[in-house]
């Protein structure tokens, strides 16, 4: 709950999009701050029998049921590794109900224009699908992958796992 | 102004108007001298038309018209009810649900005129009144009583419009009062007002009105209101522009007169100042800048409403009409629960030593307190299933007609209470199992006869409530299911071997009917019989957490019976654990809880089994279905919750029992796919969460 007032302390620049930036293992990567809804704390989540191996099940957030997705097991990392740091971003599209994803670490809101962005084809992670991103962003020293946010979490018909 | 934000009242409206002339016209057809329902008819049929025609629906305006004619022919004693004028009547009423379909859809009637029905009615009227059907002038404006004078002579003028009048007067304009009458029956007042503005800004000028604007457009003012108008037009012109918007009573329109009252209480504003504020008006002589860019923009927002028709859908909320108690029950609750916060607060600030049985006593009383707000919150969602079922008996007497059968449908327990959202979904399936009765359940006229039974067919709908559910009874006196015939198409569709279908249970054989693709009915005919019927009922019923059975008796008739929760909300539920996982089990299902020790369990086909008090039910191991891992304490006996689905038991094994609990029932979502047996979750008192077992769907 209190890392969404830093964020949003941040000034918005007139250019460019702003994307959060987390890590999931070494890897960096950025979310479209406008499907943001909140992020939290890691808290206790109950797992569904018989749902796809990436959603971990559902938490309470204020008396809502939100469902919990693992990002690595999405995208086929390692398992995580619950720490100090862990957080769950609820993201919420237009129209769609609100769901969890589970990241290491939020670590800033960065800003970037058209310029530092490059789209991807050849310098995606051999490890994610290319559907699921949307680009590459370029700050400071750092690589950021940008996620394209609504395919990670709106399922194909192909992968229920 | 714009009429599309009254659009969502005109279709609220317009389908009460339906439903009203739709019970009406059954009753008519019944008793065709009844004065009392002719006049209600001709009501309804008016009030539909001036709606209609205020939203500029021209074609639904027209019908509505026509019907309306034929009414006043019946009225004055012209003619009689007869069976052709009641169908052409239920025809207009179709068509008029069309419009009102379409209008849903795209806000917009669409383009079928219904030359037809317009024409039959135009000739019943015709043959009626020996003449031409009555025009719409043909009513002519109620006798303007004494009060009804021109009010517009009291409109005061400032001295800065009077300035403007010098300039009309200079540009050779006339300058009007107008008085416009609104019907006493005139529903949506601020519409015919814009109405009349806008005819009018096509001739002219309105430069005053009283009230103002503004009230006339927030439909601040009594049926009349009164302008002061510049037009280069004559008076006939404006009064007719005026009159040809409907649901005017009477315009009266006269040549103004400035008062010098009113101008010498004004005097004393500098004639400079009055000089320059009127500038802005000199440049453009027959108009303010104001007044006339608003025509433009609005005859713009027109042709942006047309083109776009499909993004003006108006958005029909799911909307609950509330009674007014309901919501001062609710009201004096939510206040009640100020006042137990209120206790709390003051008495953590009081010193400890009262604290403790002070703080009991309010927590008692906050429990109180939130068990009525839920329950008043329950009931504000209920809905009489009336709403449903009031479209039946019109079905079932077109079904008489199409089928050539004479039947009847008795409803009861129309004011039985549901959930909305299962009264939405209700109504599909009642309305199949109706047409099933009428085509299938109830043989011919003659053939009833030839049986000794009343010629008349009889279908019964009875809704009642039954503990924590609600019993929907769809009953007929016909022939009832043939369970041989049932048996036979089955094995000849490769449905069920001959073996089984010597081993199943009539009972079984009934259920067979709720298969998909299985009809009996030898042809298929519109009203039923293409096999999807029965099949699509079930899933309906089940996924509203109901359930459905068939009782039939051969000759006698069958009933399908529709159990149904009572709300959806929230259940009563029996909270289990299993590892360290809870569950709830919904208690509706709940038949008993067995202490049952190893030594107990039998195998059948490998399966375990119990002997419980003679009957043999088979166990499910809950935590092997629901990957739980299992928990080092292993207890000497087996704890089994016998849970049951119409006839049928199963026992669920389970590791513990926590106990009987109210669960508020919350959707998981649509982004995770989990098996049919979990129903959703809850979340318990701690703030964890349990996930609630379908029990059925293991039985």
């Amino acid at each position: 709950m209190d890392d969404i007032k830093d964020i949003q302390n941040v000034e918005v620049a007139s250019e460019g999009k702003q994307y959060i930036v987390v890590r999931l293992g070494s890897e960096q990567y950025g979310i479209d701050i406008q499907y943001i809804d909140n992020i939290v704390r890691m808290s206790k989540i109950t797992r569904i029998p018989g749902s796809q191996k990436f959603f971990k099940g559902i938490i309470n957030l204020r008396g809502e049921i939100i469902p919990v997705m693992s990002l690595r097991l999405k995208f086929n990392l390692e398992p995580d590794e619950y720490m100090n740091s862990t957080r769950i971003i609820i993201i919420k599209l237009e129209s769609q109900s609100a769901v969890g994803i589970i990241v290491d670490e939020v670590k800033e809101v960065v800003t970037l224009d058209e310029n530092s962005i490059e789209k991807t084809s050849a310098a995606s992670s051999n490890d994610i699908d290319i559907q699921y991103l949307s680009g590459v962003g370029k700050h400071d020293d750092g690589l950021i992958t940008l996620l394209n946010i609504a395919s990670v979490i709106i399922e194909k018909e192909n992968d229920k796992a | 102004m714009d009429v599309s934000q009254y659009l969502e009242i005109f279709i609220d409206e317009t389908k009460e108007h339906l439903q009203t002339l739709s019970d009406q016209i059954m009753i008519l057809e019944q008793e065709p001298e009844n004065m009392d329902v002719i006049n209600e008819i001709f009501r309804a049929a008016h009030s539909l038309k001036g709606m209609a025609g205020t939203m500029g629906f021209k074609r639904m305006q027209r019908l509505t018209h026509d019907m309306e004619n034929v009414f006043q022919e019946v009225r004055s004693g012209n003619m009689t009810v007869q069976p052709e004028l009641v169908d052409v009547l239920f025809r207009g009423l179709d068509a008029l649900e069309a419009y009102l379909a379409e209008i849903l859809e795209t806000a917009n009637e669409g383009t079928e005129d219904n030359e037809d029905i317009i024409n039959t009615l135009n000739s019943i009227a015709q043959k009626a009144s020996g003449k031409e059907a009555p025009k719409e002038e043909a009513k002519p404006a109620a006798a303007s009583s004494g009060e009804e004078g021109p009010k517009y002579d009291t409109i005061s003028i400032t001295d800065f419009e009077k300035s403007t009048f010098e300039k009309a007067k200079n540009d050779n304009q006339n300058i009007f009062g107008i008085t416009v009458y609104l019907q006493e029956t005139c529903i949506l007042k601020a519409a015919r007002a814009f109405l009349v503005f806008k005819a009018l800004e096509e001739l002219g000028e309105v430069i005053k009105a009283v009230p103002s604007v503004q009230d006339i457009e927030d439909e601040k003012f009594e049926l009349d209101f009164s302008l002061v108008y510049f037009t280069k037009e004559d008076l006939e012109t404006v009064k007719n522009a005026i009159e040809s918007v409907s649901e005017i009573k009477k315009a009266i329109v006269g040549p103004f007169e400035v008062k010098d009252s009113a101008a010498t209480a004004s005097s004393e504003t500098p004639a400079k100042e009055e000089e320059k504020a009127a500038e802005p008006e000199n440049k453009q002589p027959a108009a303010s800048a104001a007044v006339a860019k608003q025509p433009a923009a609005q005859k713009k927002e027109a042709a942006a409403k047309k083109a776009p028709a499909k993004a003006a859908k108006p958005t029909v909320g799911r909307t609950v009409r509330v009674d007014i108690e309901k919501l001062d029950v609710l009201m004096n609750l939510v206040s009640e629960l100020i006042i137990a916060k209120n206790g709390l607060v003051s008495v953590s600030a009081g010193d400890d030593s009262q604290a403790d049985s002070g703080f009991n006593e309010q927590i008692e009383y906050l429990e109180s307190v939130t068990t009525n707000l839920h329950e008043s919150v329950m009931k504000v969602r209920m809905v009489p299933i009336e709403s449903v079922v009031n479209r039946f008996p019109r079905m079932i007497r077109d079904l008489c007609k199409k089928l050539d059968k004479r039947m009847e449908l008795h409803m009861s327990g129309e004011e039985t209470e549901l959930d909305r959202t299962v009264i939405d979904e209700i109504g599909d399936p009642l309305q199949h199992l109706l047409r099933n009765s009428a085509d299938h359940g109830l043989e011919s006229n003659e053939e009833r006869l030839a049986l000794g039974k009343d010629e008349i067919g009889h279908i019964y709908l009875d809704a009642y409530q039954d503990g924590n559910n609600v019993t929907i009874e769809v009953r007929d006196d016909g022939a009832g299911i043939d369970v041989e015939k049932v048996k036979n198409k089955a094995i000849d569709k490769g449905t069920i071997t001959v073996e089984q279908a010597e081993a199943m249970s009539n009972k079984e054989i009934i259920d067979l009917l709720f298969r998909p693709s299985f009809s009996t009915a030898e042809k298929i005919t519109d009203v039923s019989g293409r096999g999807v019927g029965l099949d699509v009922v079930k899933t309906k019923i089940e996924g509203l957490g109901g359930s459905i059975e068939c009782k039939t008796e051969l000759g006698e008739g069958s009933s399908f019976i529709i159990r149904l929760p009572l709300t959806l909300a929230i259940i009563q539920a029996l909270m289990v654990e299993l590892g360290s996982e809870k569950y709830a089990i919904p208690l509706g299902s709940i038949l008993t809880i067995e202490d049952v020790p190893f030594s107990d369990i039998k195998h059948v086909q490998t399966k375990e089994v119990i002997n419980l008090r003679g009957s043999v039910i088979p166990l499910v191991r809950l935590d092997k279905i629901l990957d739980v891992e299992p928990g080092e304490f292993k207890p000497e006996s087996l704890t089994v919750v016998i849970v049951k689905k119409g006839d049928r038991q199963t026992g669920l094994v389970v590791d513990n029992l926590i106990g009987q609990q109210e669960i508020v029932i919350k959707p998981i979502g649509e982004y995770i796919h989990c098996s049919k047996l979990i129903s959703g979750a809850t979340i318990l008192g701690n703030g964890d969460i349990a996930l609630i077992l379908e029990a059925n769907t293991l039985v």
